[in-house]
């Protein structure tokens, strides 16, 4: 078989499985949304850095919470992920301009990381 | 010796093994999804692009192994080549992929896993040194990968990805040619693509299941 007919058959492959997947690669879950964590008045969060891993926040239960971070979060630590009811929430809050929105959350507390899971800090909701 | 002649004379083998690797991948691939992944909630936006480029990585990193199973007898020098070279990107790669689904750990010991079995595998056709050469270039492949990816998760990550595949893909196929360099010549062992039929069957059943159903880190949670 000529070379020319391989790379013709592979690139067919490539191309089929490919299109399929980036087709379909748009999300259909609309449940972490802006437009539904918005709902309700919000409240605002500001992260801050505690030697290699953040200061312990607290929040009220029931209000979307608006989180940002001050100038002493630092390095990896400005890129936060949060995960809560099983969703994932992750920004990188370049600048202390930016902010990550949350939903209302139930009481208890939850966990959150650096994208490298390297730093950790955790969300006290009341 | 020319680029022509690695053209003329190796490159039909290798888009035959390419080929048949991403065959029976994208087939393993397509069963799987018709009979079970389909009814995952978001499968495609969630792990298809990783999955996809895993299949893809597979079906480059196949083809030099089965190159060097073919000769299976180098200097010191050009094993040490072979087994770092191999076993470093069959460490990156799939530590990468499987770390932007199921985190660090995950990806660093499936990496590890994979780089340091393949490393060693191809490695040993040159003894001990290559050996250990693949076995060390496995270990930090596997990790490397999936540092990279954990530390690109909020930036590109999906971007550096393909850059990535195709560095390495460039990287493999210069692996290619020096070993058609070395070995010219030198008489092949008869092989049959049964190998690198079983080799992708397994890596892209394993890949899949630990995607979309393996343990995960904290973040993943």
């Amino acid at each position: 078989m000529k070379n020319t007919t391989i790379l013709l058959m592979i690139g067919i492959l490539v191309f089929v499985v490919g299109g399929f997947v980036f087709i379909n690669s748009e999300s259909t879950d609309t449940s972490g949304t802006d437009a539904q964590i918005m709902q309700g008045e919000t409240q605002r969060v500001v992260l801050s850095q505690d030697g290699l891993n953040y200061k312990d926040i607290v929040a009220e239960a029931g209000r979307p919470i608006v989180i940002s971070a001050d100038s002493s979060v630092a390095g990896c630590l400005r890129s936060v992920v949060f995960t809560a009811n099983g969703k994932k929430y992750s920004k990188y809050l370049k600048t202390s301009e930016d902010t990550l929105v949350l939903p209302s959350l139930s009481k208890g507390t939850y966990s959150y990381t650096c994208s490298m899971g390297m730093g950790y800090g955790k969300l006290v909701v009341n | 010796m020319s680029l022509k002649e690695f053209k003329d004379n190796n490159l039909n083998g290798l888009l035959k093994t390419v080929f048949v690797s991403l065959f029976t991948s994208f087939i393993v691939f397509g069963i799987v999804y018709l009979l079970k992944l389909r009814f995952i909630d978001n499968f495609i936006p969630k792990y298809g692009f990783f999955i996809f480029f895993s299949i893809l990585s597979y079906s480059v990193i196949i083809p030099a192994i089965k190159q060097v199973r073919v000769h299976n007898d180098f200097p010191c020098m050009g094993g040490m080549m072979i087994g770092m070279t191999i076993g470093m990107i069959s460490g990156f790669l799939p530590g990468f992929f499987i770390a932007s689904t199921n985190g660090m750990f995950y990806g660093s010991v499936f990496g590890m896993i994979v780089g340091m079995g393949l490393g060693v595998l191809s490695g040993k056709c040159c003894g001990i040194m290559g050996i250990m050469e693949g076995m060390m270039a496995g270990f930090m492949g596997g990790l490397m990968g999936a540092m990279t990816s954990i530390m690109m998760f909020n930036d590109n990550l999906k971007a550096i990805g393909i850059i990535v595949f195709v560095i390495s893909s460039v990287i493999l196929t210069g692996l290619n040619f020096m070993i058609y360099r070395e070995t010219k010549g030198v008489d092949k062992k008869p092989t049959d693509e049964m190998f690198n039929i079983v080799l992708s069957f397994i890596l892209t059943t394993v890949t899949i299941w630990l995607a979309v159903f393996g343990p995960r880190s904290g973040i993943f949670g």
